[in-house]
């Protein structure tokens, strides 16, 4: 069953208290930190308007750092996007393909926010969601969270006259449906986010490729290695030439 | 998530947690996991008791989560009326703070000059026995009252209350009190007839409006406010924030007044003013249950909006407006009193003003306006009446002092703070206690216990408290920390933080009062030992026995709460919690008055206050300006910060560093300074603090600058904060003293920009 999450960034005070949450349930070292708290004010004194940005991984079902992950360290499940550690080789791909730029590397691994699976399958719930104060987080079955922010976006209303929710569809629909105070745009926010042209075409020719390497050598981590250090953008950026001439530029897979 | 979701969350969680996972293996590890993946739940058995958080004086309930002997996980505890299940960033960060590797780790005495921070490590007896001893000389030579203990986090019972009244000093006094809420408590007490207490009795749950005056839910996180604050306003209720700055909680405000800072009084008078004029007040309300609304109108007449505007920079419409605004929803409508509000000096003023609006609005004692409060029944554990009536006052304080009578020590002095001589009335006030251990006058204090006080980072001007540590005859500081003021110590004892000890009960009053209990999570890190025990040891030492007649802290304990039928075990037993009735609503009284004033009505018109030679109705008071070239220097706090505490811990620091200052980014430009550019900030006295980097923004006025409190700390031991930023309090050189409460108006020091080291 999928699951979701919401997150009401028009509740969202930026109080931080999720990010320690995540921090202390799942024992994060120093310098990884899965949520950041971005203000985002606009305007010129005295007509200012906006708030925080809890920016954090919006699990998309389509997701391009899925789709470029050549070891499959990150995969999808429950309709999350999970990150198994260990085998990320560092190649940076989920960095610079990600459309809300989320990963980030540490000590040469991909880190990002998992939807908390260790927690969930002893049977908790996700760390960030049971601390909130302002109750901006909820976590759930997908469709049940999609009605819940729906409903917020309707009370936000009484205070944003242009609240929305976010996600529904945005690549492929996202696993954090966010209930936005205003337009994606406003907030920084692709309305559409690029549809993963070039995430699809990996997926579909480098990936296997990559992945036949991995299984027919003994030294899998060596050869996730030379991929790694390939200049990846410059290979990304040749891909997706070759798919504009040959007039298959747009594969957006909205569900 | 509901309060059931997360309880049936929570127990699913420590059965699964508990149960061995056979199925472990398949799972990914955990990312960077600080062991071998394995997550913390999974080590071993999940070991819970309950607790009170301490990374603040809030003091939410919590349920500390153990494995194989170490604390991994603080949680909200979802029967505690506090945190109902949530914590704020702080809270969080209590592992963290526990293993900070700075903490002060066994008992230390000087082996240096003061100051200079050279210390040996000594057994506790001899450190105890040294201390008792010069207690002793001191009470000998110049009596008890001689000895000052201030006292600040959730041990300071042991020594600001019990040991400070049976030891015999009046000279007991907590920052909570005159450098934070005194205006607040005399205030309510002179109007209400109750003090506002730690609390704050906003009855959230059906207001429709509220405003705010400086108040900043979301940087100042306490936990159950954020939580209040978000239904309220998710429900659609009007917020009107009145502030220099954009701060978070202004970014959520229907209306937000940008005003002036020092203004606010006119702003008050004026809203009064629209409400008589336009009639919007509860006129019921009013004839019912206030005295002097004549007066009080009178008073008001010349105090329209228009006059109000030219002082505040905000306009006339505004002010109209949101006064309609507010009275459109009475009296679902509360200014909400805030903390930390020793401004300006005239501070008791502003508050009278801010409660005289709430009773216009008729809030007191009405469903979705102000409730009343009461404290839970319980009996203390017995001992022989104190030597001094002490009136420290502080977060958790009763009643304030009422009678005109000082209570006098066992030598017959009373307090050396100058209370009914440069101001009237209120808790002890902790920087007035500073002077005399300089001057003598009106007598010396020759001896100084500091309690989780951080006496160099709280008390302004810095110079003099210095001067004050190197004149005393004793110092100890108890802390977890070696703060700034700990290298001034004699002799320093290192305390057990609170997930490593068990100590008072806490007895909230509440809508629904309530007892919480701490225990110990772990035993005692490193030599630490609780403040009840340290207390204790004192009080044995120095001839106190009587007022320690227990045996062990759980015999204490048990004592306690047979008071209310109840005992550690069976509380551990029902989530840590005791929850009793209270009487919110003015209907609880049978028409009997809530109001313990004079009158027993609330005091538009105080009679106290013209008998004493004050406004008895709030007048607006001017503020002294800054000077040219020079910005007010206004402070606060980040969400995962409290006072000058947490930056050192390591969970805490990561997020927040350091401290930045806010610059109105016209004005930034205008001196040629850039965002991201570090300064120094000097104060009108040569006072001098940085550097700390500019955050010039939109978000502030051009006449002020901010910056979060708590950092340019200099403690060489404090090995992440030490000389991280800026310290407000080193640029606080001056105070206004409140002449009616004691409190010590900060912000009115004034700061430039100094690019240059
Ligand atoms: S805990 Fe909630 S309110 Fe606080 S920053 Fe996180 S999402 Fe926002
Ligand atoms: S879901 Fe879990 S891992 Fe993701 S941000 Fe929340 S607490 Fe962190
Ligand atoms: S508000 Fe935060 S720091 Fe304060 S007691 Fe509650 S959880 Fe602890």
């Amino acid at each position: 069953m999928a699951q979701a999450f919401v997150l009401d960034l028009g509740r969202c005070i930026g109080c931080e208290a999720c990010a320690l949450a995540c921090k202390t349930g799942n024992e994060l070292p120093t310098g990884v930190s899965y949520i950041e708290l971005i203000e985002q004010v606009r305007g010129s004194f005295p007509d200012l308007e906006g708030g925080f940005d809890n920016h954090r991984c919006l699990h998309c079902q389509d997701a391009a750092c899925v789709a470029v992950c050549p070891t499959g360290a990150l995969y999808k499940e429950d309709g999350l996007t999970r990150l198994n550690t260990p085998a990320c080789s560092g190649c940076e791909y989920c960095v610079t393909s990600c459309p809300y730029d989320v990963p980030r590397m540490v000590d040469g691994a991909s880190t990002k926010c998992d939807g908390c699976k260790a927690t969930t399958d002893a049977g908790g719930g996700p760390w960030c969601v049971s601390t909130c104060p302002s109750k901006a987080l909820e976590y759930g079955e997908r469709s049940e969270m999609l009605r819940t922010a729906r409903t917020r976006a309707e009370a936000l209303r009484a205070h944003y006259p242009n609240a929305q929710v976010y996600g529904e569809t945005q690549a492929g629909g996202l696993g954090v449906i966010l209930v936005l105070p205003d337009d994606p745009e406003v907030l920084g926010l692709p309305r559409d986010p690029d549809p993963p042209t070039v995430a699809n075409v990996w997926q579909g020719v480098v990936q296997p490729v990559s992945i036949g390497l991995i299984g027919a050598t003994a030294v899998a981590a060596g050869v996730a290695g030379v991929i790694a250090r390939r200049n990846h953008m410059a290979e990304l950026r040749d891909i997706e030439e070759a798919e504009q001439l040959v007039g298959d530029g747009d594969s957006s897979e909205e569900a | 998530m509901s309060l059931v979701d997360l309880e049936i969350s929570r127990r699913t969680f420590f059965t699964a947690g508990a149960a061995t996972m056979a199925a472990a293996g398949l799972l990914p590890r955990a990312a960077h996991a600080a062991t071998d993946g394995t997550p913390w739940y999974r080590q071993g058995a999940i070991e819970t008791t309950f607790g009170v958080c301490d990374m603040c004086p809030w003091r939410c309930g919590i349920v500390v989560s153990s494995v194989n002997g170490e604390v991994r996980k603080i949680d909200g505890n979802p029967a505690d009326p506090k945190s109902r299940g949530m914590l704020c960033a702080r809270g969080q960060g209590g592992v963290s703070f526990m293993n900070d590797p700075d903490r002060l780790q066994a008992p230390m005495m000087r082996s240096g000059k003061r100051g200079e921070g050279s210390f040996e490590e000594v057994s506790w007896e001899q450190a105890l026995d040294f201390i008792a001893d010069k207690l002793l000389e001191i009470k000998e030579r110049s009596g008890p009252e001689a000895l000052a203990i201030f006292g600040h986090t959730s041990g300071e019972y042991w020594f600001t209350d019990h040991f400070s009244q049976a030891w015999g000093t009046p000279n007991a006094a907590k920052p909570s009190s005159s450098l934070c809420l005194s205006p607040r408590e005399e205030a309510a007490q002179l109007t209400l007839g109750m003090g506002v207490g730690g609390h704050e009795p906003v009855d959230w749950d059906g207001l429709r409006c509220l405003t705010l005056i400086g108040s900043h839910i979301g940087e100042d996180t306490r936990n159950t406010v954020m939580q209040d604050f978000a239904d309220m306003w998710g429900d659609g209720g009007k917020v009107i924030v009145v502030d220099p700055r954009f701060s978070s909680v202004a970014t959520k405000a229907d209306h937000w007044l940008p005003i002036k800072p020092g203004t606010d009084t006119a702003l008050l008078l004026a809203w009064l003013n629209v409400l008589v004029t336009e009639e919007l007040y509860d006129a019921d309300y009013v004839r019912g249950w206030t005295t002097g609304f004549d007066r009080l109108a009178a008073h008001v007449a010349d105090k329209s909006p228009a006059w109000a505007a030219s002082i505040t920079d905000l306009s006339e419409g505004q002010i109209i407006e949101t006064a309609r605004v507010m009275a459109e929803r009475k009296p679902q409508s509360v200014i909400m009193p805030g903390r930390h509000v020793t401004w300006y000096g005239n501070d008791t003023q502003r508050l009278r003003a801010t409660y005289l609006v709430n009773a216009l609005l008729g809030a007191y004692g009405r469903r979705g306006g102000m409730y009343f409060n009461k404290a839970p029944y319980l009996e203390e554990y017995p001992h022989p009446p104190y030597a001094v009536a002490g009136s420290a006052g502080g977060c958790s304080a009763g009643a304030a002092e009422t009678s005109d009578e000082l209570p006098l020590g066992p030598s017959g002095k009373a307090r050396a703070d100058g209370a009914r001589e440069t101001f009237l009335r209120g808790a002890t006030a902790l920087q007035e206690l500073i002077d005399p251990m300089i001057t003598g006058d009106p007598y010396r204090i020759e001896g100084l216990i500091v309690y989780g006080t951080n006496l160099l980072n709280s008390v302004p001007n810095k110079p003099r408290t210095r001067e004050a540590l190197a004149a005393l005859d004793l110092v100890v500081a108890i802390d977890v920390l070696p703060q700034e003021h700990v290298a001034w110590a004699d002799v320093v004892l290192p305390e057990s933080t609170y997930l490593e000890r068990y100590d008072t009960l806490w007895s909230v009053s509440h809508k629904t009062p309530y007892i919480a209990m701490r225990e110990p999570a772990v035993a005692p890190m490193y030599q630490t030992r609780p403040a009840w025990w340290m207390a204790r040891e004192l009080g044995l030492r120095v001839g106190l026995d009587a007022y320690f007649g227990w045996e062990t802290i759980e015999e204490y304990l048990d004592r306690e709460l047979r008071s209310v039928g109840s005992s550690l075990d069976e509380m551990r037993a029902n989530d840590g919690i005791i929850i009793q009735n209270g009487k919110p609503y003015l209907e609880d009284y049978d028409g009997a008055s809530p109001f313990h004033t004079p009158s027993e009505k609330i005091e538009l018109f105080s009679q106290q206050l013209a008998d004493a030679g004050f406004d008895p109705i709030p007048e607006y008071e001017s503020t002294p300006e800054p000077p040219r070239g020079f910005y007010r220097l206004l402070y606060g706090r980040h969400p995962v910060h409290t006072f000058a505490k947490t930056q050192n811990t390591p969970a805490l620091n990561e997020r927040y560093p350091t401290n930045e200052v806010w610059i109105n980014a016209q004005a930034a430009a205008s001196e040629g300074i850039r965002d991201g550019q570090e300064v120094w900030l000097e104060n009108q006295d040569g006072a001098r603090s940085g550097p700390i980097a500019v955050k010039a923004t939109e978000r502030i006025r051009s006449d002020a600058v901010f910056m979060p409190h708590g950092f340019g700390q200099n403690a060489p031991g404090l090995t992440r904060a030490h000389g991280k930023g800026a310290s407000d309090t080193e640029l606080q050189t001056d105070y206004a003293l409140d002449p009616i409460s004691g409190g010590a108006g900060m912000r009115i020091n004034f700061v430039k920009i100094v690019t240059e080291v």
